[in-house]
């Protein structure tokens, strides 16, 4: 098999199709081959804090916020 | 102009997709939009990366819909390439428009959230309490986040808006609204006035089908505690809802299910902030204004009777809200 030319980065950003940004860095050695791959999630939103204090009756109509797909 | 397409994008701050969603809502009316137009970035819906959005030419892209609140350092840099490249930029949902849910963030900051998130829930372990960096270097790889900045704010507040189409998310029967928009477009070259708002000049009040008495009520009720009658105005009856200071056009769709409006779609161009105005009609129907012999101690219990009022009032608001300066000047920073 032929090898790649010396180490290489992929980056896949952002993820299409899904809900929450995230973006994904492959690293490649000098053979070619995975060296490490990270899964980055790029943002948040703090539902966990900004609930709080809340009425309860009204996180029916809050938390469908975090994903709507 | 047969067969002439317009270029069209759809981009986004801090989302749950749920605009996206409603966009192809638009079921099989979603191919007379690309009849008109060609997609050339949708992530949610299409295999788009950023620098696809980044080598388009200046003005290149004729409508831009962007939908989320502007969250992050990355959510900047997304809504300067969309001015940047659209010659139409159009504030689509409650979050772009005025700041959205995520928009609540600005009663807090990035340090509580990340306490919260990274340290405090039950189902969060994390003894070295690791949070996320903007830089990190792990095995010589480097890697960067966008920064999350302490507050949350609407697409205007960042870059020159031209129209808004709010909801959360937008009723389908305003999506649709733009397809004459981009017909007349490429017919004429001509868009609406800019800062057109895609959705009624009334407010919700003047939409809905329940009746009003014109009754006072001398307590508010939490709306899981009683059994609404189906046909009466919900205000009336002592459940809040903020129909009075809320702009109509989403066809009244919590009302038909008996719901009280949380005010998605934004105040009327009359109503400068919409918490203020829903305060004043609330004021009005406890009969605040009309008892004079109600004492200061009085009407707080009156007011002490709606729990949350920052997250009723403000639930879509706060980043555009005139309090939310006051926030912001405590040291959120």
């Amino acid at each position: 098999m032929e090898k790649s030319a010396g180490p290489r980065r992929i980056t896949i950003d952002p993820i299409t199709r899904l809900e929450g940004e995230a973006k994904i860095d492959i690293f490649l050695n000098e053979e070619g081959d995975v060296d490490n791959a990270y899964f980055q999630v790029v943002e948040l939103r703090g539902f966990e804090k900004f609930c709080q204090g809340r009425p309860v009756e009204e996180m029916p109509r809050i938390v469908p916020r975090i994903c709507g797909v | 102009m047969e067969g002439k397409k317009i270029k069209l994008a759809v981009g986004i701050g801090s989302t749950c997709e749920g605009c996206s969603v409603a966009i192809l809502d638009l079921h099989e009316k979603i191919l007379d939009l690309v009849r008109l137009a060609d997609i050339v970035y949708w992530v949610l819906a299409m295999d788009f990366k950023l620098h696809d959005l980044e080598k388009f030419q200046e003005k290149e892209i004729d409508v831009s819909l962007h939908h989320g609140t502007i969250r992050t350092s990355e959510h900047e840099h997304i809504a300067h390439l969309l001015r940047e490249k659209s010659k139409a930029l159009i504030a689509f949902g409650s979050c772009s428009c005025f700041g959205g849910i995520p928009g609540l963030c600005n009663v807090t900051n990035r340090e509580e959230i990340f306490k919260v998130v990274y340290q405090e829930t039950a189902s969060t372990v994390n003894p070295d309490f690791i949070t996320p960096q903007i830089k990190l270097s792990d095995n010589g790889h480097n890697l960067t986040l966008p920064e999350l900045r302490d507050e949350g704010k609407a697409l205007h507040q960042v870059v020159d808006v031209d129209y808004y189409l709010p909801g959360c998310p937008p009723a389908v029967e305003l999506i649709e609204k733009l397809i004459p928009i981009i017909q007349n477009f490429l017919k004429t070259g001509n868009l609406p006035p800019k800062g057109t708002v895609i959705a009624s000049e009334k407010t919700l009040c003047d939409e809905c089908p329940l009746e009003r008495q014109n009754k006072m009520i001398d307590k508010i009720v939490r709306p899981h505690k009683i059994i609404p009658d189906p046909k009466r105005c919900l205000l009336e009856q002592g459940i809040l809802c903020l129909g009075p200071a809320t702009r109509g056009g989403c066809g009244t769709k919590c009302i038909n299910v008996l719901m009280p409006c949380r005010g998605c779609m934004g105040p009327t161009a009359e109503i400068s902030d919409q918490g203020a105005k829903m305060i004043g009609a609330i004021a009005s129907i406890l009969g605040v204004e009309k008892e004079k012999d109600l004492s200061e101690a009085e009407v707080e219990k009156i007011i002490d009777q709606i729990k949350d009022p920052l997250g009723t009032f403000y639930r879509f608001t706060l980043p555009v809200a005139s309090i939310n300066r006051n926030f912001q000047e405590k040291g959120v920073k």
